[in-house]
């Protein structure tokens, strides 16, 4: 009897001390501060880390007893955007994160007391620091559910010490001129583009793709179904860019880190990358950094295209709190403040959506300056192609790309797979 | 005795079989039913019945992975065990050196899967790759290829990788050996048998018991199979190396999660017929020799 009294005990205290100790972790602590959780991208490697530290340290300092944001790491992108689309879709949203405004995330915005809405907060002033037509893009049904933030653009990086080597003396206009440029760069021993076809989107090859279709088609190409003859054509010229040694030998199932270790290292003349590229060129390879140019990509119908899409936008989870809200609201201001994006893009590269002007004494490398120049020299602008698909579909792309590129199918089959997959 | 003790026997399973049910269980059931849905997260449920299974059907991708995922459960279960195997019925005789083997074997075990699977990809590398180096030294450059990037080579080329990692079945299979009485060799040896005869005739049949677990969980690995791959060629190139696991990933990716959970199911189902039948074979061979003696 004794014995099944302290038997029936310790199990008692076995099913009850979880929950004790759970119910105690999850205690408020007496201190007011209300904590913002960060889990956030720009941390490792990434060029904007240090600035963004600089600057939650610096809000930190400026709420000391009212607001804390702690920053979370997470350095690798694509397990950063699966963790959060599993948490998000669980209804487990983090108190601030970064979005990616593409088909596929913005499926969160129907969610219903998801995402904060920032719709009345840019109404009122807010909104006029932002390049126009950025919140428009961040908006849906009325509702801007995430603020934007990082801009993409993707020129296309020409290595001039490479081209002069090669006997090259001007940046191609058109695909013949890039053709015959390719040719005398092999002829002396480089390697003429850096090209890819792994990684989630293929990401050097499919931001040519996008130019090659923007050159061809024009600032409509994207209207056009994926079968359509201009991206059967784009193909074509993609695929050519592969083959007779126009790019590296491991460019087929070849990553990111591939197609731009080749550039870094000297090895490949022409490559396609975003601003937030600028400082790590500029760290790692210095010789490189002084004799990249940018510019547009050859031309075919048009000429002088661009890509450019938002990269990264804020948001914050949905709160009935008043005190969190205000806390996120103050956050958001507090980063996207034009001075402070000055910051981070002065120090990193990278190009946002607020606008802020440089006065002529403060020091703006020589790359950035061409990016913004390149920008403002667009004839327009497009969406790259993993801007208008869903994840999937991006990643469908790269596998369609290095089938085409080994010759186990076609151009026509080629946008055929890719579209199979669009539903 | 079963019947008075029943009451305390609940009582301390009944922690476990709480979390055991919602943890395994409720999910396991919940991918099921959901399987049949069309969802992404944010909207309702809508109910599809089979079409999702029957996508899958229809699609040449899935087909593939299902096949690969097949030919990692065997080639490991069938090669990566019997190696294993190999290697600890040799160190258990122990040779000289044998403790270095053991710890050199066991090694890759304690290594990060992205380590390893980054220095695959600089062996494998078509530029630069150690591989590809070496053959051009011993002047076999025919030979060499881009590894990974080629549909011929890059699913055979993660699987090698993979095969010669035997230390973790190896310690298993080493510690039951080490638990077989010496006297049977002694016997066998004065009876004249030689090391093979004897590695034939006493510690197979002896370890016929976890060399069959052994084998069932190479076998379970190899149908859930996914790191190394998606580290190495994300199931490229043109899903030349796709496994079921990174078709579930990419659809998780991209919101499809009653497709991604048909999937699962997919993977849960083949995976358990697969080891049954197994297990059946071995089971069947079992009983088959016992009726002989």
């Amino acid at each position: 009897m004794r014995t099944k009294k302290i038997v029936l005990i310790c199990a008692l205290i076995l099913l009850i001390l979880p929950g004790i100790i759970w119910a105690a972790g999850t205690q408020e602590a007496k201190d007011q501060t209300v904590v913002l959780k960060w889990p956030t991208i720009w941390v490792g490697q990434d060029t904007k880390t240090a600035m963004v530290a600089t600057l939650v340290d610096e809000f930190n300092e400026m709420y000391t007893g009212k607001y804390r944001v702690e920053i979370e790491a997470n350095p690798d992108y694509d397990a950063y955007r699966n963790k959060l689309n599993s948490q998000i879709a669980a209804g487990i949203v983090p108190d601030l994160f970064v979005f990616n405004p593409d088909p596929t995330s913005f499926a969160f915005y129907e969610g219903e007391n998801l995402l904060m809405d920032f719709s009345d907060e840019l109404a009122s002033g807010w909104g006029d620091d932002f390049v126009p037509g950025s919140v428009e893009e961040a908006t849906i049904n009325g509702e801007t559910k995430t603020v934007p933030f990082e801009m993409a653009y993707t020129p296309i990086w020409y290595n001039m010490d490479i081209l002069k080597k090669a006997g090259v003396t001007s940046i191609p206009t058109t695909y013949d001129e890039f053709f015959a440029a390719a040719d005398k760069i092999k002829a002396a021993g480089y390697i003429p583009t850096s090209q890819m076809t792994g990684g989630t989107n293929a990401w050097t090859s499919m931001l040519w793709f996008s130019h090659i279709a923007a050159s061809l088609g024009g600032p409509d190409v994207w209207q056009k179904d994926i079968t359509d003859p201009v991206f059967v054509q784009s193909a074509e010229i993609l695929k050519e860019m592969f083959l007779n040694g126009n790019t590296s030998k491991d460019a087929v199932g070849g990553d990111a880190g591939v197609s731009g270790g080749h550039y870094l290292a000297g090895r490949s003349a022409i490559f396609i990358n975003g601003p937030w590229y600028i400082g790590r060129v500029k760290s790692d390879a210095p010789d490189v950094f002084a004799a990249t140019k940018i510019g547009p990509a050859p031309g075919a119908a048009y000429h002088g295209a661009q890509i450019g899409f938002p990269l990264s936008n804020l948001a914050a989870a949905y709160t009935d709190d008043q005190k969190k809200k205000e806390a996120v609201v103050a956050f958001m201001k507090w980063m996207t403040k034009p001075e402070n994006v000055k910051r981070i893009s002065l120090d990193s590269g990278a190009m946002f959506a607020i606008k802020y002007s440089v006065a002529p004494e403060e020091k703006i490398n020589q790359l950035q300056a061409q990016f913004i120049n390149a920008v403002n020299d667009a004839s327009f602008i497009n969406p790259s192609f993993s801007m208008k698909y869903t994840s999937d579909v991006v990643a469908e792309f790269g596998q369609a790309l290095a089938k085409m590129v080994l010759g186990k199918a076609t151009p026509e089959e080629f946008v055929q797979q890719i579209a199979d997959k669009i539903r | 005795m079963h019947n008075k003790n029943w009451k305390q026997i609940l009582l301390f399973l009944l922690p476990v079989l709480v979390l055991f049910t919602t943890y395994f269980i409720y999910p396991l059931g919940f991918v099921f039913v959901s399987s049949f849905t069309k969802w992404n997260g944010i909207r309702p449920m809508e109910f599809i019945g089979v079409k999702n299974y029957l996508q899958l059907l229809g699609d040449g991708t899935f087909r593939l992975a299902l096949r690969n995922n097949i030919i990692w459960a065997l080639v490991l279960g069938f090669i990566q065990v019997p190696l294993a195997a190999g290697m600890a019925m040799i160190l258990a005789r122990k040779p000289k050196g044998w403790k270095t083997f053991r710890t050199i074997y066991f090694l890759p075990n304690v290594i990060s899967q992205v380590a390893l699977a980054m220095m695959w990809l600089a062996i494998y590398n078509a530029e630069d790759g150690m591989l590809n180096n070496f053959l051009e030294i011993i002047g076999l450059s025919d030979l060499t290829r881009n590894w990974l990037g080629n549909m011929s080579t890059a699913f055979p080329a993660v699987l090698i990788q993979q095969v010669f990692y035997i230390g973790y079945f190896m310690i298993v299979i080493f510690a039951s050996r080490m638990g077989i009485s010496e006297s049977y060799y002694e016997a066998a040896e004065i009876d004249g048998a030689n090391v093979l005869q004897q590695e034939i005739n006493i510690t197979i049949p002896m370890l016929k018991g976890i060399l069959i677990t052994t084998m069932t969980l190479a076998l379970a690995y190899g149908m859930r199979h996914f790191e190394s791959t998606y580290l190495m060629t994300n199931g490229g190139p043109a899903h030349a190396t796709s496994v079921m696991g990174i078709l579930l990933y990419r659809d998780l990716g991209a919101l499809n999660y009653g497709e991604a959970n048909a999937i699962g199911s997919t993977l849960i189902i083949f995976g358990g017929a697969t080891i049954a039948a197994i297990r059946w074979l071995f089971n069947r061979n079992n009983h088959t020799s016992d009726s002989i003696q």
